[in-house]
């Protein structure tokens, strides 16, 4: 697939049929979560699969913006201390955050690419799920990706217009173009 | 609702996973944008018409599927048409007023 006919296509899946998710398809899209850019290379990331029914339904109940019964969701958590010890406060307050969302963007395009329907999670009790995945000090769940096979497509939502957005060489400057 | 097990939920997980879902609502309202209050307030009223289904002594509620099914459809306004969305709980809360009048005040 054309990786802007992936980022065009790409929605938030809110409603998922059962269909579990194959494990080659899985691996995929870590693989594809694991070559995303980090600051300085440092790799913050630290992924759970969540597949156990039990679990799953767990991490679902203490997660109010987990909206629908997918099958699987990935939690993608920073690692604070190996960030804090390379990249210093910055590391640990900031960019490990944005390492981990580089990472969740390369995850959703590719599942979006296989097939799969996704939608990223902030709104979760991290301490929960800490709880119940066992995570210790030091990794801090940053954003879940609730996976699986979309019972819907939804309409795309409208975007807020080219010139609004985007400036040429200084703000305010209009860059000209055919897009709306 | 899933299940942990492949038993039926009782009335009362039903209503521990809803206590569960305000408790962590509770917790994320503290710093989520403001509007999510309301939506999680929404979700919390689907979810809460469906209790009569696992609750023993409950008979199910034609007036709350209803409220059900216009929350489920119009609670995701809130991602992209705030105005939709605010207009949308005015007209629940009018449904929900005339509601009460008929229950209460016609006799």
């Amino acid at each position: 697939m054309d990786i802007f006919e992936a980022i065009k296509g790409r929605r938030s899946v809110r409603q998922y049929k059962p269909d579990s998710v194959p494990d080659e398809l899985i691996e995929r899209i870590l693989d594809a979560a694991r070559w995303a850019p980090s600051a300085g290379n440092i790799q913050p990331w630290k992924f759970i699969v969540i597949k156990d029914k039990n679990r799953l339904e767990l991490v679902r109940k203490v997660s109010p913006g987990y909206l629908g019964e997918a099958p699987l969701a990935i939690l993608v958590c920073s690692d604070k201390e190996r960030e804090h010890k390379i990249g210093g406060a910055m590391g640990r307050d900031y960019l490990s955050v944005a390492d981990c969302s580089m990472a969740v963007e390369n995850m959703v395009l590719t599942a979006y690419a296989l097939g799969l329907g996704t939608c990223i999670v902030k709104s979760f009790s991290h301490i929960a799920v800490k709880e119940i995945l066992e995570i210790p000090e030091g990794i801090e769940p940053e954003l879940l990706v609730v996976t699986g096979y979309p019972a819907h497509k939804p309409a795309p939502p409208t975007r807020i217009p080219f010139r609004e957005m985007f400036y040429l060489n200084k703000y305010g400057e209009k860059f000209r173009s055919s897009v709306e | 609702m899933m299940k942990l097990s492949a038993q039926r939920p009782t009335g009362n997980d039903y209503l521990f996973e809803i206590a569960i879902f305000l408790a962590t609502s509770a917790q994320g309202c503290l710093n989520e944008p403001p509007l999510y209050g309301p939506f999680r307030l929404l979700d919390a009223l689907s979810r809460l018409a469906d209790f009569p289904e696992y609750a023993t002594g409950l008979n199910s509620d034609t007036f709350l599927k209803e409220i059900k099914a216009i929350v489920d459809e119009k609670k995701f306004l809130v991602m992209y048409d705030v105005d939709g969305f605010k207009k949308a709980i005015d007209g629940i809360v009018e449904k929900f007023a005339k509601e009460a009048k008929k229950r209460y005040l016609t006799k």
